[in-house]
């Protein structure tokens, strides 16, 4: 009898269809054959590029919470979220600005997690466009753009896991000297700058073209000190004068009063990002690519349905000593929006913050305390979640500073003095009495560049990031570092933790 | 009356058999001189007479079967010696006869049962040949009451059987888990088999609970190894009632419960409020001069109707059953409820001799449920509806003086849960039908061939309409948000067996062979737009809403499937009906895993020695039954596992913006893993049944220890260089150890009472053994998983364990919570791996344990279920966040948040953590019988009163200790659950 069972199941055997189990895919693409196309390739390129605009769940550059960019602003001194002592926010932020943040803090693992899926993309279209042989310039441009990662990893964590083949066994991947990523991304860069297109807009909105690259190597070498101990002022001042024959020039700041803040300067933080200035922009709509926070998170409750359009989520906040070194005439000055008659529209019932903040933790600041920034004036379409602001990566005002800054470091403050004062007497200032400090240079950054993500390297490189600040006191220099988050750690027995964590 | 419960076909042929012996029999001695004569009354031992008993001479084929009286008449030419009755479901009796010629008998019901029958898979068995863990449970043992899920008439029933049932939304159905957890990537539901139909845990939503004829729950592997890849987690079998030959019928059987709120949490009143805020000194603007009781408002008297008309009958060669049945449920928070209608018809015809055996069936079910959103609240605080009463202030108006919704925008995200319930459409339909087709032919005697096909779709249907008036934050901003979502499913299985039941006289062999082949296909869409003028069309016209607001996200569809093909095969060989071996084989192949690793094999092998029938166990009256059963399988799971994760993949992630417009953004899904394999059980177990004294007293122990391997699970991997922080693969591994002790006492058992006292204990253990292994080579550390709140896997540890900060107090003055700084750095890490954090117990059960009494007096009836587990603890997250007084300004709060006069807290202590131990009396039923011998037209009737979850004991100090115990993410944390209901229900039974 079993012979007659095992016979029946013999024969079945033996009818290929009915033992079938292939696996059947008809939603998505396999991604062999999808990358193999030309289609592919570019879609490869363009999904880097997605890493960019911040979204939820701390992805992003700038744009959304949790992620890159908060790592690097709130640990600054420009920025705070403080807990309320209505119960609203947890410490997460406040930690940051207080630079009490441990290894294992969802910030942190967020931007590590964020920006090594973005090299793998990188490496991932790198590699699809060679395949495919596309041209020198896509291939250079997605080189470029991992280099821009590493060096935003290098940036934030100083010695770090480096690979540029994404099909390595994980215990290959070794830990990689901070000046040695210093040395790959320069040569990278070196080596693809010139293929990039110069192409500025259009197309290329919201794209490596050269002059975002060579600002990008600019960038490299204005902190080279930083990264290597030693210092690139004059390769840093070559870089821009690259930068130079691209044709920008400051964007105007002249009033207009159809805009909430009265100036065209803000144009520059608007939908569409001008071209005169803007070198290398975020392009944002919300919710269908990224979107823009930082006013909404900013303003309180009542101001957001007001200002904005939904209701605000009582957030970030700029620290009272930060908004005292803005002179009151001083066009910048009106982002913040504090007191009883602040800059920009007073609606009926608007909020009246108070720019002291007495507390950050327990019982935490009173429900308006804190002096609120508008710099991202909500720009539509708009909502809750945020608004459609595109986010400026790198701008002419910055690198007119960098310039000056270099000029001032090789000791020729003197002929530093037109760039910072271009870029003063656009906010509506005069120009400097005498030849620039560096201590002005820093001060002029803070003004230009408040909440754009640069201060936390600006800080480092002119030595105050680990000093005393409003409300807190210094910290070790360790901090200058951020740890390498503990979820990596774990996963990979070949990385060594940064010093001091 | 009979007690027992027989399968259909066993029955017939058993019933068949006895019947033409008898009639040859009584042929026979008709045709011989009559010599001696001998006549009586046979009847149950509560003085009802049984018709068709047989009456044989011991010794001879003489003998006479009893009429509708009860009466029979025996003849015989010469002595007759012995007489033995015997009828099935009651102990045989031989009686010694001296010179009377009247003989009335009492026959004993057989109250082990060991001629049971129980549904293993692929076949019956009878109880007494079976060798693995199972539990039988048959619809007079059921639980009864509002009953709108099947696993409420088993909770409680069977040892190592846990179901829990999370509050009491319409429509929600308890969990279950059999022996434990046995999968952490999902597949720890067992499998449902319907009349031959495989499906999950849904699949119970078609079958009315009063058609049920039996529930058989295979436990061990060696039970379960038979459904091979879907056994891993047990099987639940469920028999459908079948018409009898010879009888039509037409039943109803109905029930009515008013449903109320058993337990409510103490928030503030408004005076208890506005005291608290001058303590706190909350600014008097916050203050908005209502006296509202929200709980009150978004609550209601809910009630439950079920109600079911089945007709069937049939004659020698064919019978039928349909059935209708509408179960209907209106919640206790407002706009819930649930409405299931069912459909069901079943048909067996017999042919070629009776060789040839086909049935039918075919099932339809509909399913309206009306959802109390789940998922509202603000930023900070996310849960149902109703768990939103406690976030409102009694001092908030529920409306405005023009009577909109009261909306306060000085709170950030700030909801009226009123306006949510009264507003929200959130609809949903379910369309569930299946057809089967079942063929048995037998070839020779013994040998049959069958051939089974099923064919089940259930398409799911879903509207939500969330005006601006709902005072969601997403509704304000984006003035209106309507979807209509698809889901819908398929699936189909075919089996074509070859099956052998022989005896050989001493020898029995059971056999059957096995090909199977299933597909499950799983598709749907969803659409989506925002931006209303009005809301009059809801979400029934999603063209009116704004082009301006599309994004991309609003229009979806997908389709995925998965197949499985097995090759199977089972021995059930006995000798002498005391030694037993049962050896089954399984080959299945699944899609779901890689390419070079789509098949597995799953053997198992068990047996079982009645000892109590051994010769040297004879002449002794103490111990009535024993038999030791021992059995060791493997099983495997691919159901938890979803399709498509060993392929390298590009989907959609949203839009992207390149070369100057808005494109797709491609993107890699997941880090694709070509080396998924099959996840694999080890099962043992040893169990005994036993039964003293007659089996007054009778029970089942059984032990097991269940290690799951190549545990599929989704492992941290390192990033770089994977793009994604875990990947789907098979590295760790599970055990489950465990003890059931099932205990059944007659009391009494007489003409007038018969009082039972039934009770099941479990003890069971988990460990998380390995998480950290190789995945492609390279060592991975996977540990200290995140598993709810405060609860973690842990190597070495119970699933779900609580590694937590332990609570210090608080500071005085600033009245902020405490924590021990464990490690004594003076930082307070909060991050899952914290050497601040300590071991604080675990999130599931240890022990569960019910106790069933049956009393029967007359025509009365009562029955009762207590119900408890513990040895797990709960992190009572409501408590938390209704007990800092920092939120008192928007926000209610619990009134034993006096007890702590905390302000403010950083962490989530173990201050929140409470035991979970309690003792449910769950389920009391009061029927009485009516004695419709003298009615005409009715054949039976009872009524009956029943009250469920009539008290509750326990610690915990929140809404209900029975919470998420699925061993999956999120057990042990009470975030808010649906209220649960005490009710009473009045019950009807009626057959004509």
């Amino acid at each position: 009898m079993k012979n007659i069972i095992t016979l029946s199941i013999l024969a079945l055997l033996t009818l290929g269809s009915c033992t079938d189990v292939g696996e059947n895919v008809y939603d998505k693409y396999a991604a062999e054959d999808f990358y193999g196309s030309a289609e592919g390739s570019d879609a490869a390129l363009a999904s880097v590029y997605a890493q960019l605009p911040g979204n939820w769940g701390g992805v992003g550059y700038a744009g959304a919470d949790n992620g890159w960019y908060d790592l690097n602003s709130m640990s600054s001194d420009e920025q705070v979220i403080p807990h309320r002592n209505t119960g609203d926010w947890q410490l997460d932020f406040a930690r940051l600005y207080q630079r009490e943040w441990l290894p294992n803090d969802g910030i942190n693992s967020n931007a590590w997690n964020w920006l090594y899926r973005s090299v793998f993309l990188a490496n991932l279209a790198i590699e699809q466009l060679e395949l495919a042989n596309a041209e020198q310039s896509k291939i250079a441009e997605a080189r470029v753009l991992r280099a821009f990662f590493y060096y935003l990893l290098m940036d934030d964590y100083g010695n770090i896991p480096f690979f540029t083949e994404n099909n390595l066994p994980a215990d290959q991947i070794q830990q990689v000297s901070r000046p040695e990523v210093f040395a790959f991304i320069e040569s990278e860069l070196k080596a693809n700058l010139e293929d990039l297109p110069t192409t500025k807009g259009g197309n290329y909105y919201g794209r490596f073209n050269k002059w975002a690259g060579y600002t990008l190597l600019a960038k490299l070498y204005l902190n080279a000190e930083v990264y290597t101990g030693t210092p690139k002022w004059q390769e840093c001042l070559d870089a821009i004068s690259v930068i130079e024959q691209g044709g920008f020039s400051l964007h105007t700041s002249a009033n207009d009063s159809s805009l909430p803040l009265g100036s065209k300067y803000y144009e520059l933080f608007g939908d569409v990002l001008p071209d005169d200035e803007t070198i290398l922009a975020i392009f944002t709509t919300v919710d269908v690519v990224g979107r823009n926070i930082f006013m909404i998170r900013s303003l309180g409750g009542t101001d957001g349905t007001l200002l904005a359009g939904a209701g605000a989520w009582n957030g970030s906040v700029v620290p009272q000593e930060y908004v005292e070194k803005f002179a009151d005439n001083d066009i910048r000055k009106r982002q913040f929006r504090y007191g009883p008659d602040p800059s920009g529209p007073q609606p009926a019932g608007f909020i009246e913050y108070a720019l002291e903040l007495d507390n950050l933790d327990n019982p935490g600041a009173d429900r308006n305390a804190g002096a609120r920034n508008t710099k991202f004036w909500t720009a539509l379409p708009a909502n809750g979640g945020g608004s459609s602001n595109d986010f400026p990566i790198y701008r002419y005002a910055d690198v007119l500073l960098m310039k000056a800054e270099c000029l001032v470091r090789l000791g020729d403050a003197a002929s530093a003095k037109p760039f910072i004062d271009q870029v003063r007497q656009r906010a509506g200032l005069s120009g400097l009495p005498s030849a620039p400090t560096l201590e002005q240079i820093y001060d002029e950054r803070g003004f230009e560049l408040t909440w754009e993500a640069h201060r936390r390297q600006d800080m480092i490189r002119f030595g105050t990031f680990t000093q005393e600040r409003y409300l807190v006191p210094a910290v070790g220099d360790h901090f200058k570092l951020f740890p390498i988050p503990t979820s990596a750690l774990n996963t990979n027995p070949n990385l060594t933790q940064n010093p001091g964590w | 009356m009979n007690k027992n419960y027989i399968l259909k076909t066993s029955i017939a042929v058993r019933c068949l058999a006895v019947f033409l012996m008898i009639v040859f029999s009584t042929n026979f001695s008709e045709a011989l001189a009559q010599s001696k004569t001998i006549s009586g009354t046979v009847s149950d031992n509560y003085g009802m007479t049984l018709p068709g008993v047989s009456v044989l001479i011991k010794g001879s084929t003489q003998g006479t079967v009893t009429d509708l009286e009860g009466k029979y008449v025996l003849t015989s030419d010469g002595d007759i010696g012995t007489l033995v009755f015997s009828y099935i479901g009651y102990t045989t009796q031989e009686v010694v006869l001296g010179n009377q010629n009247v003989l009335d008998i009492t026959l004993e019901e057989d109250l082990l049962g060991l001629d049971e029958v129980v549904v293993v898979g692929y076949g019956v068995q009878q109880k007494k040949d079976i060798t693995g863990a199972t539990s039988s449970i048959s619809k007079e043992d059921m639980n009864q009451g509002a009953i709108t899920n099947p696993l409420q008439q088993i909770s409680g029933r069977a040892a190592g059987v846990n179901i829990t049932q999370i509050g009491s939304e319409p429509g929600s159905r308890p969990t279950v888990r059999i022996r434990g957890i046995t999968s952490l990537i999902g597949g720890s539901d067992p499998l449902v088999v319907i009349d031959g139909v495989q499906g999950n845990l849904d699949l119970l939503n078609q079958v009315p609970p009063s058609e049920i004829e039996s529930i058989d729950v295979l436990k061990d592997a060696s039970a379960t190894a038979i459904y091979g890849s879907r056994g891993a987690p047990g099987v639940i079998i469920v028999s459908t009632k079948r018409s009898k030959s010879g009888q039509a019928t037409i039943e109803y059987t109905g029930s009515v419960s008013v449903d109320q709120i058993a337990n409510e949490l103490e928030v503030l009143d408004a005076e208890g409020w506005r005291e608290q805020a001058r303590i706190w000194n909350v600014p008097f603007s916050e203050d908005h001069g209502s006296d509202t009781d929200w709980y009150d408002i978004l609550t209601q008297t809910g009630m439950t109707q079920n109600h079911t008309v089945a007709l069937g009958g049939g004659s020698q060669n064919f019978n039928y059953r349909a059935s209708v049945s509408a179960i209907l449920q209106d919640g206790v928070v407002i706009n819930s409820s649930n409405k299931n209608y069912i459909a069901s018809i079943s048909a067996t015809q017999k042919a070629i001799d009776d060789r040839l055996t086909m049935t039918f069936t075919m099932n339809n079910s509909i399913r309206q449920n009306i959802g109390s959103p789940g998922g509202v609240g603000r930023a900070g605080f996310t849960s149902n509806l109703i768990s939103n009463a406690y976030v409102s202030k009694p001092t908030d108006p529920v409306l405005f003086e023009n009577g909109d919704y009261f909306f306060d925008p000085n709170v950030f995200q700030y909801i009226n849960p009123y306006a949510v319930a009264e507003t929200i459409i959130n609809e949903r339909e379910s369309r569930s039908q299946f057809t089967t087709f079942r063929t048995d032919f037998e070839i020779i005697d013994g040998l049959k061939a069958g051939w089974f096909g099923s064919w089940r779709k259930v398409d799911v249907n879903s509207g939500y309409y969330a005006p601006a008036a709902s005072t969601l934050a997403g509704a304000i901003d984006q003035q209106g948000i309507a979807n209509v979502n698809t889901n819908l499913t398929d699936e189909k299985l075919m089996d074509i067996s070859l099956a052998y039941d022989k005896d050989f006289g001493k020898h029995k062999i059971n056999a059957i062979g096995v090909y199977e082949w299933q597909r499950q296909t799983y598709q749907g869409h969803f659409a989506q737009t925002k931006g209303f003028i009005n809301d009059l069309t809801e979400y029934h016209a999603l063209q009116l809403g704004s082009v301006s607001r599309y994004l991309p996200g609003d229009i979806s569809s997908y389709k995925n499937d998965r197949t499985l093909v097995s090759f199977l095969g089972r021995v059930n060989y006995s000798f002498a009906d005391k030694y037993i071996l049962t050896a089954s084989m399984r080959r299945d192949g699944s899609s779901v895993f890689g390419e070079e690793h789509k098949w597995g094999h799953f053997p198992s092998v068990s047996a079982a020695w009645r000892i109590g029938d051994e010769g040297f166990m004879q002449g002794q009256n103490l111990v009535s039954t024993l038999k030791l059963r021992a059995g060791y399988g493997i099983t495997g799971n691919q159901q938890g596992l979803s399709p498509q994760q060993s392929l390298q993949l590009v989907g959609a992630s949203g839009s992207t913006y390149f070369n100057g417009g808005l494109i797709t953004n491609f993107q890699v899904t997941q880090n694709a893993n070509q080396n998924l394999q099959w996840e694999t059980r080890r099962q043992t177990n040893v169990g005994i049944d036993f039964g003293f004294a007659q089996d007054k007293i009778n029970g089942t122990i059984d032990v097991y220890t269940a290690t799951t391997d190549n545990l599929l699970f989704n492992y941290a991997v390192p990033q770089p260089p994977y793009p994604f922080g875990s990947i789907a693969a098979n590295v760790g591994s599970l055990r489950n150890d465990g003890l059931e002790l099932a205990l059944n006492y007659h009391l009494l058992d007489n003409s007038d009472w018969s009082i039972t006292l039934a009770g099941n204990v479990t003890f069971m253990r988990n460990e998380v053994e390995r998480l950290s292994g190789t995945i492609g080579g390279v060592e991975v550390n996977t540990n200290y998983v995140g598993w709810g709140f405060n609860s973690y896997l842990i190597e070495g540890q119970p699933i779900g364990t609580f590694y937590i900060l332990e609570n210090d107090g608080k500071e005085s003055g600033t009245n902020e919570e405490l924590v021990v700084d464990r490690n004594g750095d003076g930082v307070i890490d909060q991050g899952n791996e914290s050497p601040d954090r300590y071991i604080a117990g675990t999130a599931l059960p240890t022990f569960t344990y019910a106790f069933t009494p049956t009393v029967k007096f007359k025509n009365f009836d009562l029955s009762m279920v207590w119900r408890g587990s513990g040895g797990n603890m709960i992190f009572n997250r409501i408590r938390r966040d209704f007990s800092l007084y920092e939120s008192l300004g928007k926000s209610n709060m619990l009134v034993s948040a006096e007890n702590l006069g905390l302000f403010t807290s950083q962490y989530a202590s173990d201050l929140w953590l409470e035991k979970g131990d309690y003792v449910r009396f769950e389920n009391l039923a009061i029927g009485y019988t009516f004695n419709t011998a003298k009615i005409r037209n009715i054949s039976s009737m009872r009524l009956s009163v029943v009250g469920n979850n009539l008290a509750l004991f326990t610690k915990y100090s929140g809404l209900d200790p029975e919470l998420n115990l699925s061993g999956g993410n999120g057990s042990g944390l009470d975030a808010g659950i649906y209220p649960r209901t005490r009710s009473i229900a009045v019950g009807l039974h009626v057959s004509f």
